[in-house]
């Protein structure tokens, strides 16, 4: 050992280290990246860094026109791109005054209810992987992939549909469709005991979750929580049923919720949505059949069409939580502002900097995922 | 929401000096408030009227005005309404007070608006840069920022030119706009 350094050996032991995770790890959801001081494999500190994502959605959205927003508006959030989509609609038809004929709801509430699943099959497929069992995960993908083939054949796109436009929807479902997503429901139904087999009763699954990453009603509320890390600690509140829009009235469906507030409460609540989303995709069904009408109310020309000036909020239920879109219009053929509410913007800072003190080094990842933390909606 | 709650929800907001309320529909109400009277209007919402919840802090640059607008959405879960305050601060200097001591959550979207608008919120928690820590730019959401000439002022186009591309060029075919025919070019910045 060269002598300059034996200074640094005299030095008392420090059992203090930094570590970075992400922005390109297994364990973070997209580019995002969480830095951590670490006393052994214990989480003294962390920080969440957002890291190079999408940048600046809300200026490009200033220099396009309405219209040509909505190309936008689902890459806000990829894995549940619809509620984006459906609420900008909202605020637009709002400033606009614009009635959405009846059948044109409907096909919207489908769709917002086959994306929910589609994501929330992605999420617990992501934390499942995170405790090490990777078939969770694969059977996720897959049974949502099904759910991707009936949004290709509605709208065209997989994961980017740009299916609603102001004034209703850009076509109607083609021949046998409702069909078709009646029967990958009841598959989706019958699989929903596999998962159970396969996770919910798994034992290291469960002394995994439970436990790590939990928040009482209290700090929820305090935290600006919303969605399902919302209702498993036990607050019965769904903007779908509390401050309806579309035709969420008409519906009937149970909001889960679970006392405890910690991973496995988040999880079980999202197990228990897909039971509700699939019911409420089934009652939409029914209603389609009997409907018919018009999808789309008569609309300006899109490439001149000057919004009536003001301002209006939005909000809808994302499946991560509490989704909202301010915009203002000065009247013209662009909006003046629009300001993204992702519901993930809380979870994915400022709750999971505080729920990961304390946490042990593998529990990090599996907290992120448990709070379902959406980084693009954060880096909009 | 019920009617005695609204009214007396109406009755409440009458009481304050400075505010002019509107009732846009049953769940929606729009205040505008002075600036020195919106943090004590927020602490009546959250302390005696039960808006616990701090949807959304909204910033609005009105640059032929010279003033930054403010937007609190608050909701209530237990009346269920949300209550947007709007309020409208100079834009020189950009200076105003931190709601974070009512609402916690504020302190992420001041963060973002110091960082995207350069409005700068006295007692809030963190101030530093969250998304732009390399940026020394101008606050990029001020309407006065134009992006695509500070792309043009910082930025190169490297000529992209593989060996297919070429190989295609030379039977006719081959990108169909070039790159300096684009809208984001430095057409205008070359000829200059």
């Amino acid at each position: 050992m060269r002598p300059e350094n034996y200074e640094a050996q005299r030095q008392p032991p420090s059992h203090e280290y930094e570590l970075n995770i992400g922005p390109n790890h297994p364990g973070i959801e997209g580019n995002y990246a969480f830095k951590l001081r670490l006393h052994g494999d214990r989480v003294l500190e962390g920080k969440a860094d957002a890291g190079y994502l999408h940048r600046g959605f809300e200026k490009l959205m200033e220099g396009r026109l309405w219209i040509q927003n909505l190309a936008i508006t689902p890459r806000i959030c990829v894995p549940d791109p619809v509620p984006m989509e459906v609420s900008y609609c909202l605020a637009v038809e709002e400033l606009c005054g614009l009635e959405i004929p009846e059948r044109a709801q409907w096909l919207r509430v489908l769709q917002l209810e086959l994306s929910r699943i589609a994501a929330h099959l992605f999420t617990f497929g992501g934390h499942a992987a995170t405790t090490g069992m990777y078939s969770p995960m694969f059977w996720g993908i897959a049974d949502r992939d099904l759910v991707l083939d009936l949004f290709e054949e509605l709208t065209g796109g997989r994961v980017y549909h740009i299916y609603n436009i102001p004034g209703g929807v850009r076509r109607d479902a083609p021949d046998g469709f409702l069909d078709r997503v009646g029967s990958t429901l009841d598959y989706l139904d019958s699989r929903l005991p596999d998962y159970d087999n396969l996770l919910f009763t798994n034992q290291v699954f469960v002394h995994r979750a439970k436990g790590v990453g939990t928040m009482s009603r209290e700090q929820a509320l305090e935290w600006g929580v919303t969605g399902p890390n919302l209702r498993a600690t036990g607050l019965e509140f769904d903007v779908r049923r509390d401050d309806p829009y579309l035709v969420y009235d008409d519906l009937d469906f149970d909001i889960p919720t679970e006392e405890a507030g910690d991973a496995w409460a988040r999880t079980l609540v999202r197990r228990k949505e897909l039971v509700q989303s699939i019911r409420i995709a089934r009652q939409v069904i029914a209603a389609l059949r009997s409907i018919d009408g018009p999808i789309r109310c008569p609309i300006p020309n899109p490439l001149a069409w000057n919004v009536p000036a003001g301002s209006v909020y939005t909000r809808v239920e994302s499946s991560k939580g509490e989704l909202a879109w301010y915009v203002v219009s000065n009247g013209s053929e662009r909006p003046y502002r629009t300001h993204v509410r992702g519901p993930s913007q809380m979870h994915a800072v400022q709750v999971l900097e505080k729920l990961s003190v304390g946490c042990r080094l593998e529990d990090v990842a599996q907290t992120m995922f448990s709070l379902d933390a959406c980084p693009p909606e954060v880096d909009r | 929401m019920t009617k005695d709650l609204s009214t007396w929800l109406d009755t409440l907001l009458s009481e304050l000096q400075g505010i002019e309320v509107r009732r846009k529909s049953s769940r929606r109400i729009r205040v505008d408030v002075q600036p020195d009277a919106l943090p004590a209007l927020l602490e009546l919402l959250r302390g005696r009227a039960s808006y616990v919840h701090l949807s959304a802090i909204s910033c609005v640059d009105w640059i032929e005005e010279n003033e930054f607008e403010l937007v609190y959405h608050v909701w209530s879960y237990e009346i269920g309404s949300l209550v947007s305050a709007h309020t409208r601060i100079a834009r020189n200097p950009g200076v105003y007070i931190s709601v974070y001591d009512i609402y916690t959550p504020a302190a992420f979207f001041e963060r973002d608006i110091h960082e995207m608008f350069g409005v700068f919120f006295e007692g809030s928690p963190d101030m530093s840069k969250f998304i732009l820590t390399e940026w020394d730019g101008p606050p990029p959401m001020r309407k006065d920022f134009d992006s695509e000439a500070w792309v043009n002022a910082h930025f190169d186009f490297q000529d992209y030119q593989p060996d297919w591309l070429t190989e295609i060029e030379a039977k006719g075919g081959g990108v169909a706009v070039r790159p300096d025919e684009q809208r984001f070019s430095r057409r205008d910045v070359d000829a200059s």
